[in-house]
């Protein structure tokens, strides 16, 4: 009798365990959407959520109040110091910016890579495992939000995209978490700016790795590492980090750069969700004007 | 009332995972340690050794569906785990003596086995790629300071609101 019992406990094992690897394969498909019960389980707790992040935000707040009453000083002196050039900067930002204006309307060019419409959200959720590198945000399908868009931290720099969405909040998985398909075309500003894609994170550097940058490109440190715009969703211009170092890649016919990303990934409260304004152009109306080319 | 206490009580340490990654700034310690809170294990343990143990092990059930489901997008890892590393948990307990220290220390047990089950399997699923001496240095060992700094606090409460809820049942 024993034995049977054993058998039986064996046999749910063994089914569970061909569960799991269904469910895990269900799940790592390439999902346009999260299926129905998925979504109202994660707007229920959305909501739940929600009613716990106004006072979480409000403690946090006391307490990095605090931390910044101590550090006045030093930083009121920086912060002077820094007053006297920003006029002058001020001016002449007004000045190029209105040049630039004139000169697209002489251009007739209405549309460019980095417009883009900001969603201002809150994080109300964080992935506690700390495995996926997942965050929960307060707006969603009805607020115009849409798979793949950029988001950027409150201080400008980008720090994710947006995962999956419900009605009422969506999923951003940050840039830090490993992903193959988290790419996202990028720029390194200079005299003359190169290209790459952002393609990884080092964990134990805490640096991002752009890759595939020509191997006769000559990148210093502390060169600024914007998106280009070029990945088709993301507008041009959000400011990603930092060159730090570069090396060779495996084969010698690339540059890896490794980028100090700009936003802090540990401590995000509210987010900007940014909708690019220029329409992609629908990929299949561009395979058919190539085959009528040829 | 009292039968709704207890899922409110789930859900609510349920949240407070979140919460708690949210509100610590990883620089209070050092920003390369990386501290998973268990907290939502640890409460379904004792809810399997203290309470009623087919009870803890359908909790660990809903619960690791809704832990997939909401916090990973990747279903079937928790789902398995919970109730699998409750029903170790309770099985060892046959054996050892129903102790508080006893099941404090089975509990930070099963917080290793959770971890090392979940980061071989994101491993599979190349979800890391993250070297094993790392991930005892860079993850476990904080983790396991941070889920033992949780026990000492709630394990007396937990086990009191859990052998209370077994005495109720019993007398239904």
């Amino acid at each position: 009798m024993p034995q049977f019992f054993l058998n039986k406990r064996l046999i749910l094992l063994l089914v569970s365990i061909i569960i799991l690897v269904a469910l895990i394969g269900f799940s790592l498909r390439e999902r346009e959407e999260l299926t129905v019960p998925e979504q109202f389980l994660k707007d229920a707790t959305g909501w739940i959520q929600n009613v716990f992040s106004k006072p979480q935000s409000y403690v946090k707040g006391v307490f990095e109040n605090i931390k910044d009453l101590q550090n006045t000083y030093s930083e009121n002196k920086e912060l002077k110091s820094r007053l006297d050039g920003l006029a002058k900067l001020e001016s002449d930002v007004q000045q190029l910016k209105k040049e630039n204006d004139e000169l697209r309307e002489i251009l007739d060019k209405k549309d460019s890579l980095s417009a883009y419409s900001p969603i201002q959200a809150t994080v109300i959720g964080r992935n506690p495992d700390r495995w996926h590198e997942l965050l929960i945000i307060n707006k969603g399908k009805v607020n115009g939000i849409e798979q793949n868009m950029a988001v950027v931290s409150s201080n400008g720099f980008i720090i994710g995209k947006v995962k999956s969405t419900q009605q009422f909040t969506s999923t951003i998985q940050l840039l830090t978490a490993m992903d193959p398909t988290n790419r996202i075309s990028a720029e390194i500003q200079g005299t003359d700016s190169y290209f790459g894609t952002i393609e990884g994170y080092d964990v134990e550097r805490e640096l991002l790795e752009l890759k595939r940058i020509p191997y006769d490109a000559k990148i210093q440190k502390e060169q600024t590492v914007v998106t280009s715009g070029l990945g088709g969703i993301f507008p041009k211009g959000l400011p990603i980090g930092k060159v730090v170092d570069t090396e060779p890649d495996e084969f010698g016919l690339n540059q890896t750069a490794y980028v100090k990303p700009g936003a802090n990934f540990y401590d995000i409260q509210n987010v900007m969700v940014v909708k690019r304004d220029m329409m992609q152009p629908n990929l299949s109306d561009m395979v058919d004007d190539e085959e009528e080319e040829l | 009332m009292r039968k709704y206490l207890l899922p409110l009580l789930f859900i609510l340490f349920f949240i407070l995972e979140s919460l708690f990654v949210q509100t610590l700034p990883a620089e209070v310690f050092n920003s390369e340690r990386i501290l998973a809170p268990r907290f939502l294990m640890i409460v379904i343990l004792f809810m399997t050794l203290y309470g009623h143990r087919d009870q803890g092990l359908i909790y660990g059930l809903v619960f690791g569906l809704l832990f997939d489901v909401v916090y990973t997008e990747i279903i079937g890892i928790y789902l398995f785990m919970f109730p699998l590393i409750a029903y170790i948990a309770s099985k060892l307990m046959r054996i050892l003596q129903s102790n508080i220290v006893v099941v404090s220390v089975i509990s930070i047990l099963s917080i290793v086995l959770l971890e090392l089950g979940v980061y071989e399997m994101n491993y599979l699923i190349n979800v890391t790629n993250m070297d094993f001496s790392l991930f005892l240095n860079q993850r476990l060992f904080p983790t396991i300071v941070l889920n033992v700094a949780f026990i000492i606090i709630f394990a007396y409460p937990l086990k009191r609101i859990f052998e209370k809820y077994a005495a109720s049942l019993r007398e239904d």
